[in-house]
């Protein structure tokens, strides 16, 4: 044994002593990694707007794991539109919570901030059927799964299909050139659409990015780097949006914020908007005449197909939670189809899961309405897609630039104008590093 | 030995070392540095600090959770090259252009008014006061209804006052939604202003205006001989301060509209804020919050030069 020791160079001895006494410290601590586990642990999530989606985590999941493992999950509730600042927060300065909730792209922002928890990813994945690609675009940074995926808070054609029937439509219509069209008609009826314009955090990308898509437009090529936003493709886009909002909407939805359309469609004012499922969850509780004559349908296709916005939900484990191991013990056994589908049931449909197990799941047969949610998933991409996710389709979508092209040229600006602004502004920031 | 000695030693620190000490403090040089320290400590943590902090952003590359590399002053390049930045340029004066001179216009005649003698003086200048106390964000919400497209006040009373068939846009549309902001900050300004200039109105002496009624001076007179000049002072601080919280406001507009439609609305602040936080780019975002800085000085040192002068 002396021997041994004496034979390890200089650098082995330091390891071996520094290894030691962190051992050492670790055991006084309580925090042998693989060992014990900390008492506590937290995750940061945003008020969600099915209340029972937060109760359930509260009062089921949280006591389930306690009795479990003994650990007491703390289950941190930041105030609706307040999480990105609070993340931001924890990961610059590398204090707080241990694990957090994301929205849309922030496993790609915040990546190396965020714990590789690929392990965890693939055997949820196992146990419960397979991921839906959709959830793959969401997550995985640089082949690495820095989340894993929960669900998606998709967006559909929310419409009213008694002022639909009156035009003479018994079903969505299939491409936006119909929708056009039944849209005079109802705006002559006096039930004009409402699709925001204006500078919220989703609804405008939900609806104006997929209209993009579908007439074959995009913002860079898959290169993630060649500027391809001035194309005749998105001419016909824009075109389309001018005229479909002329036609079809009040001027009001250039102002728009995420509130504002549910608004108008839950008193009466629009005949059909593009929002997730929080419209006809509203209209259920509050107005229930205008949630039987509400359904949803997948957005129209355009001359290039059909598409729709990914609103992915995530979870990450921060790189500076103390015990990394525990944090993934917790989610992997989050993950597990009782654990997992619990949650989902808890808010219905509200939360497509990305998991193939819970394709069929009752969940989807409590609201046949939904079924559309889980079909858009095959369609469903991030902003800035087809090109890899990136800071620079983020700033893009900070920046407002695909949103204020179409919102300009509502407004009244030449397609021309608004195209060369659009591409200025993607090549500033997509320029080479 | 030692045992005795210490009760002896104490009495005389005591005895040398305080007075030495009051002595010291008493000096007003001294005294004046110790009264200075504590709110200089503050400022430099918490002012000072953040500013070197976000000059030092500004010329870097600093992606949100990722360790920064210097690029000088390349994120200004960037901006200037950066069309909706000279719109929010050109968005930020118009903004604190219209909202300081209608809050300095309207404070002066709300100033003038309170200064008069009615009943309830007291009760009318702390009602007064009520849009400048109550937390902006509050506030906004309400206006938010009283602007909303769907259910505006304003609108409904168009309406059904049979003067218009529809209400107007008040957010949706360009224009208006910039007059609307300016409007809304006007109203939460203008208290702020009346109330300085009623304490500049309470320090002018009354015989100045006997004097000046004596050589027959009208009350148009009055006001601009005796009135105006002597509450210049006033003026200028309550505008330079006006300034600058009108040119970096950020909660209006980020309740109302967060800078839509199309930019239409966007300011210094609301424009580096979603870069930085929404879109990740912590230096373009300081670069833009900085931006404000030079502008700002420029018209701070140009009124100052003006009143000088005059």
């Amino acid at each position: 044994m002396s021997n041994e020791a004496h034979a390890l160079p200089a650098d082995s001895r330091r390891q071996f002593l520094k290894a030691t006494a962190f051992g050492v410290a670790g055991a006084a601590l309580g925090v042998r990694p693989g060992f014990s586990a900390p008492k506590t642990m937290s995750i940061m999530h945003e008020n969600s707007f099915i209340k029972t989606f937060d109760e359930y985590f509260q009062k089921t999941l949280i006591p389930a794991y306690e009795k479990l493992t003994g650990i007491k999950i703390k289950y941190e509730l930041v105030s609706v539109g307040g999480l990105q600042t609070r993340v931001t927060t924890v990961a610059e300065t590398g204090t707080g919570p241990d694990m957090t909730l994301n929205f849309f792209n922030w496993p790609f922002l915040y990546d190396e901030k965020y714990v590789d928890v690929g392990d965890v990813a693939e055997e949820a994945g196992k146990k419960n059927g397979g991921w839906h690609d959709a959830a793959k675009e969401a997550v995985v940074v640089n082949g690495k799964w820095k989340a894993i995926p929960f669900g998606n808070v998709g967006q559909l054609m929310n419409w009213r299909t008694d002022w639909f029937k009156e035009a003479g439509y018994d079903k969505f219509p299939d491409t936006w050139d119909e929708l056009l069209e039944a849209g005079i008609k109802l705006k002559a009826n006096g039930h004009p659409f409402g699709f925001e314009l204006g500078h919220g955090f989703g609804d405008n990308h939900g609806w104006l990015y997929p209209l993009l898509w579908s007439y074959g437009g995009r913002e860079v090529e898959p290169d993630g780097k060649t500027v391809v936003i001035d194309s005749a493709e998105t001419a016909a886009a824009v075109d389309f949006a001018r005229t479909f909002f002329q036609k079809t909407m009040l001027e009001d939805v250039l102002g728009w914020t995420d509130p504002n359309n549910n608004k108008a469609y839950l008193s009466g004012q629009i005949s059909c908007t593009n929002n997730a499922e929080s419209i006809l969850w509203a209209a259920k509780r509050d107005f229930p005449e205008i949630a039987a004559a509400t359904d949803q349908s997948l957005n129209p296709k355009g001359p290039a197909g059909r598409f729709h916005i990914l609103a992915p939900w995530s979870h990450s484990i921060f790189t500076h939670t103390p015990d990394q191991h525990a944090a993934k013990d917790f989610l992997r056994w989050l993950m597990e189809p009782a654990q997992i589908g619990g949650w989902y049931a808890s808010a219905v449909s509200y939360y497509a899961p990305y998991l193939h197990a819970f394709d069929d799941a009752p969940l989807w047969h409590v609201e046949p309405r939904n079924i559309p949610y889980r079909d858009s998933l095959a369609t469903s991409h991030l902003p800035g897609w087809p090109a890899p996710i990136s800071r620079a389709s983020s700033e893009s979508v900070a920046k407002y630039v695909v949103v204020d092209m179409f919102a300009k040229a509502c407004a009244g600006k030449s397609t021309k104008e608004v195209i060369a602004d659009a591409s200025a502004q993607l090549k500033q920031i997509y320029r080479p590093a | 030995m030692s045992a005795h000695s210490e009760p002896i030693a104490l009495p005389a620190i005591r005895r040398r070392v305080l007075p030495a000490l009051r002595n010291w403090t008493e000096r007003e040089d001294v005294f004046s540095w110790l009264m200075i320290l504590p709110p200089m400590a503050f400022l430099i943590a918490l002012v000072g600090y953040p500013f070197v902090y976000g000059i030092w952003l500004s010329l870097e590359n600093r992606p949100v959770a990722q360790p920064g590399t210097f690029i000088g002053l390349g994120n200004f390049f960037s901006d200037f090259r950066d069309p909706t930045f000279w719109q929010v340029v050109q968005n930020t004066f118009v903004y604190t252009g219209a909202a300081t001179l209608l809050k300095m216009v309207g404070g002066l005649g709300l100033a003038l008014v309170m200064n008069q003698a009615f009943p309830m003086k007291n009760l009318v200048r702390a009602v007064l006061l009520l849009p400048f106390i109550v937390p902006t964000v509050l506030s906004t919400i309400a206006w938010m209804w009283i602007l909303d497209p769907s259910f505006s006040v304003i609108n409904w009373l168009l309406v059904h006052g049979g003067i218009a068939a529809r209400g107007p846009s008040w957010l949706g549309n360009p224009a208006l939604a910039m007059a609307s902001l300016i409007v809304v900050n006007t109203w939460r300004g203008l208290p702020f202003y009346a109330i300085t200039l009623l304490a500049g109105l309470q320090t002018i002496p009354p015989e100045l205006y006997e004097a000046a009624t004596i050589d027959g001076a009208s009350a148009l007179d009055r006001f601009r001989y005796v009135t105006l000049p002597l509450l210049k002072p006033v003026v200028f601080i309550v505008t330079m301060f006006s300034l600058i919280f009108t040119f970096s406001d950020f909660q209006l507009v980020y309740v109302l509209t967060r800078g839509g439609p199309a930019n239409a609305t966007h300011l210094f602040a609301t424009y580096a804020f979603d870069i930085a936080m929404s879109g990740g780019q912590f230096g373009l975002g300081a670069s833009v919050a900085l931006a404000m800085l030079p502008p700002l000085a420029l018209l701070i040192v140009a009124l100052a030069l003006y009143l000088r002068r005059a």
